[in-house]
């Protein structure tokens, strides 16, 4: 008698676990689904707000930064792969105008042929002085900080300097080359 | 870092050696306009701004163009593109490996079985990092559908290095799981710990070898293995702030204790309560403390090691309700990440407070487990766009304001604006003309011909400038026309990021209460050992004096 009732209890405590471990699994692939369903609305999203960012960018370009008195700035790195970016500091005429932190993302990038605009403005026609300080780490494991000056004579139209850094070997001096497009 | 610049200096050397000059000129030369447009597009997925380099992408160019493209798409939401563009890429000549790379795991996050195709390919024909990479994903795809031999057969294959250590680390967690003993489960750890050391990346590197030795520690604890269990756990650093330094002191002393050494143990545990209740195995080490005083003969401070476990314990309690109050009043995102974020001006005591404010040991607690790193990043996603939209609209504000106040000028002033300046024009080159007729150096003429290349411009840009004016309001009603368009798709969009933050925050939040409530019990669990311990020697004491005994 008690061995029936026995069966009958542990046949009882079987379909409880069954059915609260049907339960959870059920919760779980519930809050997965919930998971990944907000995952693809939120991937939606964020293609509208990147081109909608886009063209609010394109606006600003065109309002703030007319094509005629447009200056541009871009960094890259020199092949080699021998100089460690910690930042990079740019004077424009004696001010201040951008300054960057790298992170190792960015430094990979910029080693991989990446390009960063540094600074986009206005300047007017005339002679101007660009003054850019590096703070670096060389591949002889000197930390260095450097300052360069670059005069330069802005027309009118878009006017746009690449600056280019390198440390070679045997002595691994950072230099700046600078490039006018015109 | 030496050694990585010593590598990066020997191959510097040895590519000058073989390329001679090439390698000087390769930094004089100006870049092309399709190498600017590339490198734009490079660097705003590694710093993730992508707005400036969206309308460029259908312009990239050259060898790398589509893959640029797929990425820029892939990074930009629009995913159903990127994988086109990425089976296009594939089927070209280069950044095959990559694509299928990136196409594999793209695939598995949507938990597609196609993923395993691409997956398979990068292997085939990447190079030794992204062979690796792809064959980490391919041998979790099989982990993760119980093939837990073709997990170890792909890993086989793959280069020494972390992405092998992190694959051999994980098939050990299946082996330690189904195998009855642990030494399939120690021999994958030990791979691991070989394979992580080929690693470069010195920090990455310091993190997974302390994870290995934690594992391989608590395996051959488990296995009661002992001696080999301290060689493992001795290998971990001290210096480490994080859970892993706590975890592997208690199994250090546990390891010892069950040696016999009771002393030694204690010292470890010791060490492992210097850090929060949060990290596993700490509040295991204050019940050790007394325990650990227990066997060696000193039950008065046994008894207050016990008391003092249960204090901390119940104090972690109230400190842990207070956390699921906060959670509930201000959601898990501000109490946990925003607010452990502002640092203010203490910001050098950062390591410090990792150690000492439970809040962040919680959070580091929390964020190891992936739902939960992914319903974070789900979040702080959603706060930058919704930081970079409300940016969008003021900086909208402004335009729309400075437009109309330019319409406004522009409607006032006299129509003639050029008149004026081209009568200066004139006065210049005059002048320029009597300067240039004087006898003068080599560097003053030069000067002039400087000046005189401007003032040519300038007439030009005058003429056209003259033209443009009287489209001017035209133009400007255009741009307003614009930024009003935009400022309302701005606040739209706003409205539709808020909505999907308020989901993912309540999911945040559900996550993180569930995480303290189970911290909770876990304290109760421990403070009811460390009560019953007391119970057991407040038992002993009376049943020795009752029996006229020394305790």
């Amino acid at each position: 008698m008690f061995g029936a009732q026995k069966d009958r209890k542990a046949v009882k405590t079987r379909r409880l676990t069954a059915v609260v471990l049907l339960f959870a699994v059920s919760a779980c692939v519930t809050s997965l689904s919930r998971a990944s369903e907000l995952d693809s609305r939120i991937e939606a999203l964020k293609s509208q707000v990147h081109e909608h960012s886009a063209n609010v960018f394109a606006l600003q370009q065109s309002i703030l930064h007319p094509a005629n008195t447009r200056l541009a700035v871009f960094l890259t790195l020199g092949a080699g792969d021998t100089l460690e970016l910690d930042s990079v500091e740019l004077y424009l005429d004696g001010e201040p105008v951008a300054s960057h932190l790298y992170s190792a993302r960015e430094l990979r990038s910029l080693d991989n042929g990446g390009v960063q605009q540094l600074f986009t403005g206005n300047l007017s026609s005339g002679e101007h002085e660009l003054k850019t300080v590096v703070s670096a780490q060389a591949a002889n494991d000197h930390f260095v900080r450097r300052e360069s000056v670059y005069r330069f004579t802005k027309r009118p139209g878009p006017f746009r300097i690449q600056m280019s850094l390198d440390a070679q070997a045997p002595d691994f001096e950072p230099r700046v080359v600078f490039h006018e497009w015109k | 870092m030496k050694d990585v610049f010593l590598k990066k200096l020997a191959l510097v050397t040895f590519g000058l050696a073989i390329t001679g000059s090439g390698f000087a000129g390769a930094s004089k030369e100006p870049m092309s306009a399709e190498q600017l447009r590339n490198g734009l597009v490079r660097f705003a997925l590694a710093n993730n701004e992508l707005a400036p380099v969206l309308n460029s992408a259908s312009r990239l160019e050259g060898p790398s163009a589509d893959f640029l493209r797929a990425q820029l798409l892939l990074a930009s939401g629009r995913t159903e593109d990127a994988i086109s563009e990425l089976k296009a890429v594939i089927d070209g000549d280069y950044h095959r490996a990559d694509a299928a790379l990136l196409l594999g795991k793209t695939l598995l996050h949507y938990q597609d079985p196609e993923a395993q195709q691409w997956l398979e390919l990068a292997v085939r024909v990447g190079g030794r990092e992204t062979g690796s990479e792809a064959g980490f994903y391919l041998a979790e795809l099989h982990r993760s559908n119980g093939h837990s031999e073709k997990a170890g057969q792909v890993l086989g294959g793959l280069a020494a290095g972390y992405w092998a250590a992190v694959g051999y680390m994980n098939l050990a967690s299946d082996y330690a799981r189904e195998d009855l003993n642990a030494v399939r489960a120690l021999v994958s750890l030990r791979v691991a710990l070989a394979m992580a050391e080929q690693d470069p990346e010195v920090s990455r590197r310091k993190v997974l070898t302390g994870r290995l030795l934690v594992r391989a520690g608590y395996l051959a604890l488990q296995n009661n293995d002992y001696d080999k269990a301290i060689s493992f756990l001795e290998g971990v650093s001290l210096d480490g702030d994080n859970n892993l330094t706590a975890q592997a002191l208690y199994f250090h002393g546990l390891a010892l204790s069950k040696k016999g050494s009771s002393r030694a143990a204690m010292q470890s545990w010791h060490r492992a309560k210097k850090y929060p209740l949060a990290y596993p195995g700490v509040a295991d080490s204050w019940i050790g403390m007394g325990r650990g005083y227990d066997l060696s003969g000193y039950l008065g401070q046994s008894g207050e090691a016990y008391l003092a476990a249960t204090a901390a314990l119940e104090s972690e309690r109230v400190t842990l309700r207070n956390l699921a109050e906060q959670i509930r009043e201000g959601g898990a995102y501000n109490t946990l990440l925003a607010k452990a974020r502002d640092t203010g001006v203490e910001w050098f005591l950062a390591d410090h407070r990792i150690k000492t404010q439970p809040r962040i040991a919680y959070l580091h607690e929390l964020l190891q487990e992936p739902e939960a790193q992914k319903a974070v990043s789900r979040v702080a996603e959603l706060d930058a766009v919704g930081s970079e939209l409300e940016r969008e609209a003021r900086d909208l504000d402004v335009f729309i304001r400075s437009l109309k106040s330019q319409l406004t000028t522009l409607s006032r002033q006299k129509p003639d604006v050029v008149g004026g300046l081209l009568s200066t024009q004139r006065f210049l080159h005059k002048e320029l003309s009597a300067l240039s007729a004087q006898p003068l150096s080599a560097i003053q003429r030069a000067r002039l011909d400087a000046v005189a290349e401007t003032l040519a411009e300038t007439s030009t840009d005058l003429t056209t400038f003259g033209r443009s004016v009287q489209n001017q309001p035209l133009e400007l009603e255009r741009l307003l026309a614009e930024a009003r368009s935009l400022k309302s798709s701005t606040e739209r969009l706003y409205g539709q990021v808020q909505v999907l933050r308020r989901e993912a925050d309540r999911q945040l939040d559900e996550l993180a209460l569930e995480f303290v409530s189970e911290q909770d019990r876990r304290m109760v669990l421990v403070q009811d050992k460390a009560e019953q311990q007391i119970a057991h020697l407040y038992e002993y004491l009376a049943v020795s004096k009752m029996e006229g005994r020394e305790p």
